[in-house]
């Protein structure tokens, strides 16, 4: 096994990512995205669970930084994540894009300590519908040792 | 089916590096769903390949299959394929402007030569003997050049190998091709499936991850191998007619009209 170089860090130097993977056809051809959504975030380590459904319970402390971006499971159909709803004294999405790109990502920071679990909802812009859709379930952030679902 | 199976293969990199296994760390997607693949999402795909023979029952067309790996946490692959190269490029242009304004007027100060001296960023060595990656600036997950070895974008992992049952058997004919595709680097594993044998053939996918290690006050990539699996499910169930759902047989027309 080679050296490892990372120190154990109070705070991780990448943010939190939350990937919507989306089966954007199928998505279309239902009119159905909560079937065809699928969410994961890199804090699997942390108690993280709910991963490959719309329902993820994303564990996080103040002052994690957060990133939300998109894959598709079509690359030749457009899918973007259009908006993010949440309580604003958790946290504030700002919308971006990769620099040079239009492929848009959302950033916030984790106002405060979470006291219970906080739903919040994506929305996504998918072909060449101009009204996005918003899956049924909700997706959340949870304080660390909130009980969620298993993680697969 | 004349049309391609994708099957797309998120590997949680971050997890997979710390415990050193795919198990658990890999989530396996295609877009056959609404023909019958199950698990999608999981580490239990099974891809669905209907086969399509002729009256007689030989093969008639060979389902194509194309395998496209990611990196999850990482910069999505949806970006063109020159994203990191044309980064790191505007990153110097950028950074050489504002050390050539620096110099303008004699006196520069060893903080401000300092600041960029940051910004310029790192540049890890390949190590002897890996493949597949190419040397370049470390950036960070918003493509944003970064000299810390805390926070660097995941590479793409790289499929090195296809084998397993599925393959042994011959039911599979894995290789690695060359590609004009801009979205996944040029490069890609396909393989055509034998339809004629139904059945359920699992496969091993055998992957290369990176990780960056300091040696030597140097950043090298050190590359890890490790293996997960998969499932083909190839059936010989009869077409149904997608716009009626009558299965074998005359098309249900309507009765003859009446006799006018």
């Amino acid at each position: 096994m080679p050296p490892r170089s990372r120190q154990p860090a109070p705070r991780p130097a990448r943010p939190v990512t939350i990937t919507a993977v989306i089966d954007p056809v199928a998505a279309l051809a239902s009119e159905n995205l909560d079937d065809n959504l699928y969410l994961y975030d890199t804090n699997k380590a942390a108690g993280s669970s709910g991963f490959g459904t719309p329902e993820l319970h994303s564990r996080v402390r103040k002052g994690d930084t957060l990133l939300w971006n998109v894959i598709p499971l079509e690359c030749e159909t457009y899918v973007a994540l259009a908006d993010i709803e949440i309580d604003p004294q958790i946290a504030e999405p700002t919308r971006k894009v990769y620099p040079g790109t239009d492929i848009v990502f959302w950033t916030a920071e984790v106002k405060q300590d979470l006291t219970k679990p906080v739903p919040y909802r994506l929305s996504f812009l998918l072909g060449t519908v101009s009204t996005p859709f918003t899956p049924t379930a909700r997706p959340a952030l949870t304080r660390p040792g909130d009980q969620g679902k298993e993680g697969r | 089916m004349a049309q391609q199976h994708g099957i797309i293969v998120l590997f949680d990199v971050e997890n997979a590096l710390r415990t050193r296994s795919l198990d658990g760390n890999t989530y396996w997607f295609d877009n056959m769903k609404f023909l019958g693949s199950v698990g999608e999402g999981t580490g239990q795909l099974v891809t669905i390949v209907p086969g399509t023979y002729f009256l007689d029952g030989s093969q008639a067309t060979e389902q194509v299959l194309n395998w496209l790996p990611a990196a999850l946490g990482a910069i999505p692959p949806t970006v063109p394929r020159n994203y990191l190269a044309e980064q790191e490029r505007a990153h110097d242009r950028r950074t050489l402007e504002q050390l050539a304004a620096l110099g303008g007027d004699g006196e520069v100060s060893s903080t401000e030569v300092s600041r960029l001296q940051q910004r310029v960023g790192r540049r890890p060595r390949k190590q002897a003997g890996g493949r597949g990656l190419t040397a370049a600036k470390l950036l960070d997950v918003t493509g944003k050049a970064t000299s810390s070895a805390a926070a660097y974008n995941y590479p793409a992992p790289v499929i090195t190998d296809i084998t397993g049952q599925a393959v042994s058997e011959k039911i599979i004919y894995p290789a690695q091709y060359g590609s004009p595709d801009m979205v996944y680097d040029g490069w890609y594993w396909a393989a055509t499936v034998d339809t004629s044998r139904p059945g359920v053939y699992p496969y091993t996918m055998h992957v290369q991850l990176h990780e960056l290690v300091e040696q030597n006050d140097e950043l090298v990539w050190q590359s890890v191998d490790l293996t997960c699996e998969s499932s083909l499910k190839i059936t010989s169930d009869p077409k149904r007619n997608a716009f009626t759902g009558a299965g074998l047989g005359v098309l249900p027309l309507p009765a003859a009209p009446p006799a006018g």
